[in-house]
């Protein structure tokens, strides 16, 4: 069985790492510089691929503890 | 205050109003709504804010509630569905930022390479291609980038390598090219334009030399850069 607190967790880490990757694309397309646009690159978008996966991983660890899966 | 300090300080005064006004003499045309670069910048500001919002929204509910159907719906669009929307806006727009001279110039080792790009009386080769508006947009990544896809990936990585480089500090004053310029970049606007067949100086039996790289364009056309002035007049 899992706790239920660990899917509320790891969402609000995903939540967290998207507005780092929201604010980072938000500074891209207020001020480009290489500099930022390389951090885009190399930081916000890895950022916005773990929060899918600890998305997808938090909805499927409820979805089993309630065992509907 | 003399009559002569007067006119300069009015002239010192007009001359910055009276080239902005030059430069907006040219009407947009009928219609103009922007350029997509624009509309991009303006849709990938306006998701970003709204992906903020509901970030919050996601936050409150989940705080609230727990992960209910409410709180996953909030997450499955503040998520998984806007910031790809972000993602990808945001990277059209960060590609095609990264080329504009603005963005050149943004590492301050490059500032006199833009200030003589800009100047109107500097006779370099950049500058002379800038201010008769050779190049229309992106001076310094048109003249610094191959053609075709496959220049474009090769000038990314190595402006990829040119960012490292700046950050650690890895690098030696005065800047240099780190080749030889090659003179394709040149031929890919100049070689069959009227201009250029009827030169004196391209006669057809030497194009091969200009083709191979054994004679430089900026040879005979150059300087370049003033640092390349600078190294001439020595």
């Amino acid at each position: 069985m899992i706790p239920r607190e660990i899917p509320a967790r790891l969402l609000r880490i995903a939540i967290v790492m998207i507005a780092l990757f929201t604010l980072l694309a938000l500074l891209v397309m207020v001020h480009t510089t290489p500099i930022i646009f390389t951090l885009f690159m190399f930081i916000g978008q890895p950022l916005l691929l773990l929060a899918l996966l600890l998305l997808i991983g938090a909805v499927l660890a409820d979805l089993k503890a309630k065992e509907l899966i | 205050m003399s009559t002569l300090a007067r006119a300069a300080a009015l002239v010192a005064v007009l001359a910055p109003v009276a080239a902005w006004a030059a430069e907006d003499t040219v009407p947009l045309p009928r219609g103009w709504i922007g350029t997509t670069s624009e509309w991009v910048r303006g849709f990938g500001i306006a998701f970003a804010l709204l992906n903020l919002a509901l970030l919050a929204f996601a936050w409150r509910s989940l705080r609230s509630g727990g992960v209910t159907p409410t709180a996953r719906g909030w997450l499955f669009v503040a998520v998984g569905l806007v910031p790809l929307m972000v993602a990808f806006l945001s990277f059209a727009h960060g590609l095609e930022g990264s080329t504009t001279v603005a963005a050149c110039g943004s590492c301050h080792v490059m500032t006199p390479w833009v200030q003589d790009l800009q100047n109107v009386k500097s006779d370099t080769l950049a500058a002379t291609h800038f201010k008769n508006h050779y190049i229309r947009e992106s001076q310094c990544y048109t003249c610094h980038s191959d053609y075709g896809l496959a220049g474009t990936i090769k000038a990314k990585f190595e402006g990829l390598g040119h960012v490292w480089r700046y950050t650690v500090g890895a690098y030696e004053l005065p800047i240099k090219i780190n080749q030889p310029y090659p003179n394709v970049r040149c031929l890919g606007c100049h070689a069959g334009s009227q201009k250029f067949i009827n030169a004196s100086g391209h006669p057809k039996e030497e194009m091969h030399a200009l083709l191979d790289g054994s004679v430089s364009c900026i040879a005979c056309h150059g300087p370049a850069h003033p640092e390349q002035k600078r190294a001439a007049g020595r």
